[in-house]
C-alpha cells in the first residue's frame, strides 16, 4: 500500500447555521409578540400554533427524515391532549364525575379516569400511554416490513378505528363533543384579566418549542439522523450494512408519537377543549401539509411551515374568504407537491439561488457581446 | 335461522358497496399503484351527478320516463368521473409516478377542493336522492323483507365486477394496460401508447367510483363528506385483498362487510368499525401484503 | 478484530479449512425452482466465483447466503474463524451482515443522499444500537480506516459530495469501499465489474487479490477476463444447479460448460 502518497481526507460538516438563525429568529418574535400584541386571542393563537410547530417536528421527524408517512398523527396529538383535558376536567368537577357521565348514566368515575386526578400521573402518562401504543403499533408493523404506502394506510385506518372508539363511547370520552369547558394548567386563560395565566402557559409552551427544537436537531445532526435518511433512501440497503432497520423504525415513531402528544396535551391548554375532530384523518393529513409546505426534511422546515398555514387560515377565518380557503389550501399543497419538493426552506435554499445563478449567467454572455 | 339470513343478506349487501368502492381502487390502487385519496370524492360527486339527474327528470322532462332517472344518472355519473379522473391523470399523477407518497398528498390537496367546491354549489347541507318508484318496497320472502335498492345494488356490483373482469382479462385494451404496468419500457417498445394507457386506466378507476357513488346515494343523505365514509374501507379491502388482485378483493370486501355485520349483532356500528379495522391490522402482521400476493423479483421498489 | 458472540457462535473440535458451507440448498418462487440441491463448499480467504449463463440461479444463491431470499430446504453455514460455526439459515439479514458477511449488490445500491463521507461512517462495523448510533462519536482510529478505505478505493477526493452526484463507476468503486469499512469475513459480490472500463475491472481484481489476505471473496460475474485474473475457484451454476466446480481452466475446458455457454450463445 503507497501509505506515503496518500491524500488526506478533509471532512466537511454541513453547516446549519442558517436553519439555527431562522429559529432564533422566530422564537425571539414570539418571545416579544405577547408584549406588542393587544387583547388575548391573537396570543392564544400564537400558543397554538407553536404546538402545531411540535407535531409537525415530530412528523418532519419520521416523515422528512426516515421516508413514513404517517396519515395519523392526530391520533397520537389527541391521546395527549385528551390525558390532559381528563386531568384539567376533574380539577373542575373536583375530581368528581363529569357532565357528560351523568347523561351518559353513570354514577362513578370510570377506573381510567382516576389516575387523572394527578398532575405529576399525568404528566407521566402523556408521554408512556403513546409511547407504549405506538411502540406496540410499530412493532407489529415494522416486523412484518409493511412500509410505505402501506403504512400511510394503516396508520390510517388505526387512526379511524380509535377516533371511531372515541366517537362511540361517549359516557367514558364525551364522545362527539369532546371534553370542553376546562381551564389550563395554570388557571382560566381567556379575557384581560387572566392575561398573566395565559404568559405563563404561553411562555411554557415556547420553552418546550425550544427544547423540541434542540432535541430533534441533535438527533439528526448524529448519525442516528443519518441512518433515518439512510433508511429513507434504501432501506435493505440498511439492514444489509447491519442495522436492525425495523428497531429504529419503531424507535423513531414512538418518538415522534410522544413528541406529538406532548403537542396535543399543551394545545389543550390553549383550545380549552378536546374533541374527535382533532383525531380525524383530515385534520392529521392537514399536518402533513404544514410539513410539505414548510419543506420537509429540515426541522425548521416544520416550524416554518406550521406558522405559516395556520397564519393565513387565521387571517382568511372571517368574511368571504373563509370558503377561498379550502380551494387555496387545496391548490398551495398540490402546488407544493408537484412543483417545490423542498417546501418553502427548498425555495429559498435551492430554488431562488439557482435563480439568481441562472440570471447571473445569462448577462454574461451578453455583456460580453456588448464589449 | 331468520335472524342469520337478515345477517348474510346485510352482509352481502354492504360487502358488495365495499367492492363497489373498491373496484376502482383496485384498479388505480391495484394495477398503477397510485393511491388516490380523492377516491372518495368521487364517490361523492357520483352521488351528487345522481341527485342532479332526479332534478333535471323532475323539472324538465314528462313523469312517465321519471324513473328512469336513475339509469342515466349512473351513465352520467360514470362519465362525469372518467373525464375528471382522466384529467387529474394528465395535470398531476403523470408527473408524479414513482412518487408514490407524493401523489397520494397531491390528490388530498384534490380531494379538498373538490368537497369545497361541491358545498360552494350544493350548500354544506346534504341534499336527498330519492329512489326510482321500481326500487322502493322490497321482495318479501316467508315473512323476510329484502328491500329492492340493496338488492339492485348487489346486481350493479355484479355487472361491473364482470366489465371490469373482462375489461382485464379479455379485452386487447387489457392486455395492453396490463404489458404497461407490468413492464413500461417494454410496453413501449411494443408500440402502446403508455400514456394513453395510464390516463384511460386512471378514468376507468374513477369512473367507477361514480357508479359507487349513484348506489351510495340510494342509502342515504348525500353531502360533501360522502365518500369519506367508506374510502379507509376501500383501502383496507384492496390491502387486504392482495393489491393487484381483483379475485383478492372480492374477498377482500367479502370479509369486511361480512365481518362488520357480524360484530354489528353485538356491538354498536362504531365498535365494529374499529373491531374489523383492528383485526385486518393483526392479519396482515401475517400475511403483509394480503390474501392473495403475486410475488416479483423486483428488490427495491420506489417509494 | 475478533469478538466471538457466544449464542451465535458454536464452537466446533474439527477444521473445516471453510469460511461458508452451502448444504443442499434449494429455493422454488411459485413452483418455479430457481435452485436445486445446490452444494458448494467457499475455502477461506480465497476468491470463490459462480458463473454461469442468465437465470441459472447465481444472484439467488447470494440472496440465500445474506437471508434475502428463505430457502425451500438446506443451510448455510459460516466459519468466522477455525473453530467455530454459525448457522446463517434462519437469521435476519442485519444479523448476517453484523456477524461479517457483507454483500456488494448488482445494482449499486448507495445511500444516495448522504456524502460519501457518511456512507462509509455507517458502513463501520460494530455499533449498530441505536443508543450508540446516537451518543458515540467516530473515533480518529475508524476515521483512519475511513481515510484508509476511501484511498484504496479512490474516492478520497470526493468524500463529501453526495453520494448520489457520483458515476455510475465510482458508485460501484464506493460501494465496495463500504463493504471494506465494514471489515467482513466473507465478502460478496455481485458482478462488480458491471459498468467498469478494462482499466477499473482490472483495478478492481487487484484490489480483490489484495483483500483476498484478510477475508473471504465471493464473486458473481460474466467477465471471464475478470474471472481469469482473480479466480482461486469457480463454480458453475447452469438452470439452478451445480453443473460442475474447479479452477477456471479445467472448468473452461469442460465440455458441458462449453455446451451450455454455446447453446446461449456464448458469453
Amino acid at each position: 500500500m503507497d501509505m506515503l502518497t496518500k491524500p488526506a481526507l478533509n471532512v466537511v460538516k454541513k453547516s446549519r447555521k442558517g436553519y439555527h438563525i431562522t429559529f432564533a429568529v422566530i422564537a425571539l418574535l414570539l418571545a416579544l409578540s405577547p408584549f406588542l400584541i393587544d387583547g388575548t386571542s391573537l396570543v392564544q393563537f400564537l400558543g397554538k400554533c407553536m404546538c402545531y410547530a411540535i407535531v409537525g417536528i415530530a412528523l418532519d421527524l419520521i416523515w422528512g427524515y426516515t421516508g413514513m408517512l404517517s396519515l395519523g398523527h392526530g391520533l397520537w396529538f389527541c391521546l395527549g391532549g385528551y390525558a390532559m383535558a381528563m386531568f384539567l376536567k376533574l380539577e373542575g368537577t373536583g375530581g368528581k364525575i363529569t357532565d357528560f357521565m351523568q347523561t351518559g348514566g353513570l354514577d362513578a368515575l370510570p377506573w381510567f379516569w382516576t389516575p387523572f386526578g394527578s398532575f405529576p400521573v399525568t404528566l407521566a402518562l402523556i408521554i408512556v400511554i403513546p409511547a407504549v401504543f405506538a411502540g406496540l403499533v410499530g412493532f407489529f408493523v415494522f416486523r412484518s416490513r409493511i412500509k410505505g404506502v402501506y403504512f400511510s394506510i394503516i396508520t390510517q385506518a388505526l387512526t379511524w378505528a380509535v377516533y371511531s372508539l372515541f366517537m362511540a363511547n361517549s359516557k367514558y370520552t364525551g364522545g362527539n363533543n369532546g371534553i370542553t369547558d376546562i381551564a389550563s394548567v395554570f388557571g382560566k386563560t381567556k379575557g384581560e384579566a387572566n392575561r398573566p395565566n395565559l404568559l405563563l402557559l404561553f411562555f411554557v409552551t415556547l420553552a418546550v418549542l425550544v427544547l423540541v427544537y434542540l432535541l430533534a436537531t441533535y438527533l439528526t445532526g448524529r448519525k442516528f439522523g443519518k441512518l433515518l435518511i439512510a433508511i429513507r433512501d434504501g432501506e435493505n440497503r440498511t439492514y444489509f450494512s447491519g442495522y436492525s432497520v425495523n428497531s429504529y423504525k419503531n424507535f423513531i415513531y414512538a418518538v415522534s408519537a410522544v413528541l406529538a402528544a406532548i403537542a396535543g396535551a399543551l394545545f389543550v391548554n390553549f383550545n380549552g377543549s378536546i374533541t374527535p375532530t382533532q383525531m380525524t384523518i383530515g385534520y392529521s393529513i392537514t399536518m402533513v401539509i404544514w410539513v410539505a409546505v414548510g419543506g420537509r426534511g429540515t426541522i425548521i422546515g416544520a416550524v416554518i411551515g406550521a406558522f405559516f398555514i395556520n397564519l393565513c387560515e387565521y387571517n382568511f377565518s372571517s368574511g368571504i374568504l373563509v370558503e377561498a380557503w379550502q380551494y387555496i389550501i387545496g391548490a398551495i399543497f398540490c402546488l407544493t407537491i408537484l412543483l417545490f419538493k423542498g417546501g418553502i426552506v427548498g425555495i429559498v435554499r435551492d430554488n431562488i439561488p439557482s435563480l439568481i445563478r441562472k440570471i447571473k449567467e445569462r448577462k454574461k454572455p451578453a455583456e460580453k457581446e456588448a464589449a | 335461522m331468520e335472524q342469520l339470513v337478515t345477517t348474510l343478506f346485510n352482509g352481502l349487501s354492504l360487502s358488495s358497496i365495499y367492492l363497489l368502492v373498491a373496484l376502482g381502487l383496485a384498479i388505480t390502487f391495484g394495477q398503477m399503484g397510485v393511491i388516490n385519496m380523492a377516491h372518495g370524492e368521487f364517490v361523492m360527486l357520483g352521488a351528487y351527478m345522481t341527485f342532479c339527474t332526479q332534478e333535471f327528470f323532475k323539472n324538465f322532462l314528462p313523469e312517465s320516463i321519471g324513473s328512469f332517472y336513475y339509469f342515466a344518472a349512473i351513465i352520467l355519473a360514470f362519465i362525469v368521473t372518467f373525464g375528471l379522473g382522466c384529467l387529474l391523470e394528465k395535470v398531476l399523477i403523470s408527473r408524479l409516478y414513482g412518487r408514490k407518497i407524493d401523489s397520494l398528498l397531491a390528490t388530498w390537496g384534490v380531494s379538498l377542493i373538490l368537497q369545497q367546491l361541491v358545498r360552494t354549489i350544493f350548500g354544506a347541507q346534504g341534499v336527498n336522492v330519492n329512489a326510482p318508484a321500481f326500487l322502493r318496497g322490497g321482495l318479501e320472502v316467508n315473512g323476510l323483507t329484502f328491500s329492492y335498492n340493496r338488492i339492485f345494488i348487489i346486481i350493479l356490483v355484479a355487472f361491473c365486477l364482470a366489465m371490469v373482469w373482462l375489461l382485464v382479462n379479455r379485452s386487447r385494451y387489457g392486455s395492453r394496460m396490463r404489458a404497461t404496468m407490468q413492464n413500461r419500457p417494454m410496453a413501449q417498445c411494443m408500440g402502446i401508447n403508455t400514456k394513453k394507457i395510464d390516463c384511460i386506466t386512471f378514468g376507468i378507476g374513477s369512473g367507477l367510483a361514480g357508479i359507487a357513488g349513484c348506489s351510495v346515494a340510494l342509502l342515504g343523505s348525500v353531502d360533501s363528506t360522502v365518500g369519506q365514509n367508506y374510502i379507509v374501507y376501500s383501502f383496507m379491502t384492496v390491502v387486504l385483498g392482495g393489491v393487484g388482485n381483483l379475485f383478492g378483493t372480492v374477498i377482500g370486501a367479502g370479509i369486511i362487510g361480512f365481518s362488520s355485520i357480524f360484530v354489528e349483532n353485538y356491538q354498536s356500528a362504531s365498535i365494529a368499525r374499529a373491531i374489523v379495522l383492528l383485526i385486518i391490522i393483526v392479519f396482515l402482521q401475517f400475511k403483509p401484503s394480503g390474501l392473495f400476493t403475486i410475488r416479483s423479483r423486483v428488490l427495491d421498489e420506489g417509494v | 478484530m475478533s469478538f466471538i458472540d457466544t449464542e451465535l457462535h458454536r464452537p466446533i473440535k474439527y477444521r473445516t479449512g471453510k469460511a461458508l458451507d452451502i448444504k443442499s440448498i434449494s429455493v422454488e418462487f411459485d413452483g418455479f425452482k430457481a435452485l436445486t440441491d445446490v452444494t458448494v463448499g467457499v475455502k477461506r480467504n480465497s476468491i470463490h466465483f459462480f458463473i454461469g449463463p442468465n437465470g441459472a440461479g447465481k444472484t439467488t444463491l447470494l440472496d440465500i447466503i445474506c437471508a434475502k431470499t428463505k430457502p425451500t430446504s438446506g443451510t448455510v453455514h459460516f466459519y468466522p474463524e477455525e473453530g467455530y460455526e454459525i448457522l446463517l439459515t434462519g437469521m435476519k439479514e442485519y444479523a448476517i451482515a453484523n456477524a461479517g458477511v457483507g454483500r456488494k449488490f448488482q445494482v449499486p445500491s448507495v445511500f444516495t443522499e448522504l456524502s460519501v463521507y457518511d456512507n462509509m461512517v455507517l458502513s463501520l462495523s460494530g455499533n449498530k444500537r441505536i443508543w450508540s448510533s446516537i451518543f458515540r462519536k467516530v473515533t480518529p482510529k475508524e476515521n483512519d480506516i475511513i481515510a484508509d478505505v476511501l484511498d484504496k478505493v479512490g474516492l478520497t477526493s470526493h468524500a463529501n459530495e453526495k453520494a448520489g452526484s457520483l458515476s455510475h463507476g465510482q458508485k460501484q468503486w464506493l460501494e465496495i469501499g463500504m463493504q471494506l469499512a465494514a471489515r467482513p469475513k466473507i465478502i460478496m459480490l455481485d458482478e462488480p465489474a458491471a459498468g467498469m472500463g478494462k482499466p477499473e475491472t482490472f483495478r478492481t481484481g487487484e484490489l480483490l487479490k489484495r483483500i483476498k489476505d484478510i477475508c473471504t471473496v465471493i464473486v458473481v460475474e460474466h467477465d471471464m477476463e475478470f474471472v481469469k485474473q482473480v479466480a482461486d475457484t469457480v463454480t458453475v451454476l447452469h438452470e439452478g444447479m451445480v453443473l460442475t466446480e474447479g479452477n477456471i481452466d479445467d472448468v473452461l475446458a469442460n465440455e458441458t460448460v462449453q455446451k451450455v455457454y454455446l447453446g446461449r450463445g456464448g458469453e
